[in-house]
């Protein structure tokens, strides 16, 4: 991917270039599009109840408050306690889902890339077409499956669940990573006495090092965000993640919208400051596969 | 590109030889290859393939509702009847339709119209282009309450501005009225995955031949023109990719519609998934609910089909 050489086009001579503004133009709109439903939560979620719910509103906050987040994140309150259990619920089930799925897509996409074995063609069609499903597909059988297992109101219906269905993607990222890395890297290994497990481990995991970081913050994220199967294999409020959680604030405190937004908030940090930190990576994840392939 | 060659030349086709005798040894000859795949294929047959078949079995019975699975009743193609003759299908699909191509239709449009204007190199763009990718990274939940909050019929903002701006003499309920609540849902999907497109469609941007616009231009074409003949043809593999990605993702949408209204007001904003969800789970109706949701995967296998086609040509092409 050459990012450097963007369009250099001699500027025209003409004295506007109107598609520049109405370029800037779109970009204003569609930024005000985007940033001010966010602005408004992280205004509420400085509101006390009683400013919130005023007619006409409060534009800015006249007393900004941070006790919506203090009670939030304060274990010695019930609802922080809460709070936080789901906090760490979600983040608990999002990191073991993100290393399982490295540790069984890795293999799959390395023999995807490099084997040819039969069937190799049908299987990674089988791969590709399970985005394609509607969720509730899976939804009534896994239901029954995971209680067969006894696995309802546990943490392991989770992982398996979002493991499995990240793999697709993750095996079909990965697998154009390691298509891109020479296998005479791996052959010259090979010569010097290195098993193929020794070339792979040696040779071509720290050069799909980039692939494995886009991979990972795919499956946290979406493990992280996920809500469906969540709500329905999850009833016992000690093992509810965020998504499903967070709707118990909104029941119990029917009209706490500021404690709502605050809770929004806190619970879009992770993926936020992940997703800004690793940008590059998750861009590329993105359109991996839609573009090159 | 030069890579792939090469590493064609070095593992070369097995002999074609697709059944019989010869693809036993094939994969006799492969068995440790399997090895690398088993895990992968292990989760995949218990959690995606057992499922599949066994919506597939329970779309053919009548189930008890207490999930005692061994009473269930073998029906045939009643439940397939049932639901395709049943007039809440119809509006529910109708709904479907309606929230799928307009979602996707404007989440393109507008996509597109970012990545032209985000094609430029200028100071900021990288931060442009992660500020307006945060909603398709939070989650479905949290936009859904946010938006829920800003549609509030008494003191939500958007109606509060409404006022203010003099459109409306008085808060409109948007989320309350037949007619408003699925272009307003529509409005929360399209601010959700609007970015998705144009990440795509910037990655789109990138693979357009600089000289050839150069070339447009010096012969006089506008930017119009250059647009029209020289980027978007370029462009039609990733649209298509992009477009039919869209769709699935809002064909199976539930998140929304169900967190901010659940399918109401009248089932004004009940699409297939919050139905299929309520014939399951509310209404305990598993049978029926595995028939609908057969329904729904042929429709995806038919999108799923054009999916692979659009991204296999370009293998192909190099291949041939």
């Amino acid at each position: 991917m050459s990012t450097a050489t963007q369009s250099s086009l001699p500027t025209t001579r003409k004295p506007i270039d109107w598609w520049r503004w109405a370029g800037r133009f779109t970009i204003l709109l569609l930024l005000i599009f985007t940033v001010l439903p966010m602005l408004w939560m992280v205004l509420t979620s400085i509101k006390s109840q009683f400013a919130a719910l005023q007619y006409p509103p409060q534009w800015w906050p006249a007393e900004p408050t941070l006790n919506n987040y203090w009670r939030l994140i304060n274990p010695a309150d019930s609802i922080g306690r809460e709070f936080l259990r789901y906090f760490w619920n979600s983040f608990y089930v999002s990191l073991i889902t993100t290393i399982l799925g490295v540790v069984v897509a890795v293999p799959a996409a390395y023999a995807f890339s490099r084997f040819r074995f039969p069937g190799r063609t049908f299987l990674f069609f089988t791969v590709l077409v399970r985005n394609m499903f509607p969720a509730v597909v899976f939804l009534m059988p896994l239901f029954l499956l995971m209680r067969w297992m006894g696995l309802v109101n546990t943490h392991g219906s989770l992982i398996l669940t979002y493991l499995t269905f990240g793999l697709p993607l993750s095996i079909w990222l990965l697998k154009g990573f390691f298509d891109n890395i020479p296998i005479q890297l791996e052959q010259a290994a090979r010569i010097d006495g290195a098993t193929r497990f020794q070339a792979f481990l040696l040779i071509v995991m720290p050069l799909s090092t980039p692939g494995i970081i886009a991979t990972s913050i795919f499956s946290f994220i979406g493990a992280w965000n996920e809500y469906v199967y969540a709500y329905t294999f999850l009833s016992k409020q000690e093992s509810m993640t965020l998504p499903v959680g967070i709707q118990r604030f909104f029941t119990e405190f029917a009209t706490d919208w500021p404690g709502l937004m605050a809770a929004t908030f806190l619970m879009s940090v992770p993926v936020v400051v992940l997703f800004l930190v690793l940008q590059k990576y998750f861009v590329r994840a993105l359109t991996e596969g839609a573009v090159k392939h | 590109m030069t890579i792939a060659t090469e590493r064609a030349a070095i593992a070369p086709k097995a002999a074609e030889q697709p059944w019989g005798i010869g693809l036993l040894r094939r994969i006799i000859d492969h068995r440790s290859d399997y090895l690398y795949i088993l895990p992968a294929l292990l989760v995949m047959l218990v959690v995606i393939a057992y499922p599949v078949y066994y919506t597939i079995e329970l779309s053919f019975f009548k189930t008890p509702p207490n999930l005692q699975m061994k009473d269930k009743i073998f029906v045939g193609f009643d439940n397939y009847a049932a639901i395709l003759s049943s007039s809440s299908f119809h509006r529910v699909t109708i709904n479907t339709l309606i929230w799928t191509v307009f979602s996707t239709g404007f989440a393109f449009l507008l996509g597109l119209a970012a990545a032209l204007a985000l094609h430029r190199e200028f100071a900021g763009r990288g931060v442009l282009r992660a500020v307006l990718l945060i909603p398709y990274v939070v989650s479905a939940v949290a936009a859904s309450y946010v938006w829920k909050w800003l549609y509030h019929s008494d003191f939500g903002v958007i109606g509060a501005l409404a006022v203010q701006f003099g459109l409306t003499d008085r808060p409109i309920n948007f989320l309350d009225n037949t007619t408003t609540v699925l272009p307003s849902l529509i409005v929360v999907n399209v601010w959700k995955e609007f970015s998705f497109a144009m990440v795509m469609l910037m990655a789109g941007l990138q693979t357009v031949p600089e000289q050839l616009l150069r070339a447009a231009q010096v012969d006089g074409a506008s930017a119009w023109q250059r647009f029209w003949h020289v980027t978007f043809p370029h462009l039609r593999g990733v649209s298509m990719v992009t477009v039919l990605l869209l769709m699935v993702a809002n064909f199976n949408s539930f998140i929304i519609p169900w967190i901010m209204t659940s399918g109401g007001p009248a089932g004004a904003s009940d699409i297939w998934i919050t139905d299929i969800y309520n014939i399951a789970f509310g209404r305990q109706r598993y049978g029926v609910a595995s028939a609908y949701a057969v329904i729904l995967f042929i429709v995806m296998m038919v999108l799923g089909y054009f999916y692979v086609k659009a991204l296999t040509r370009g293998d192909e092409a190099r291949a041939g």
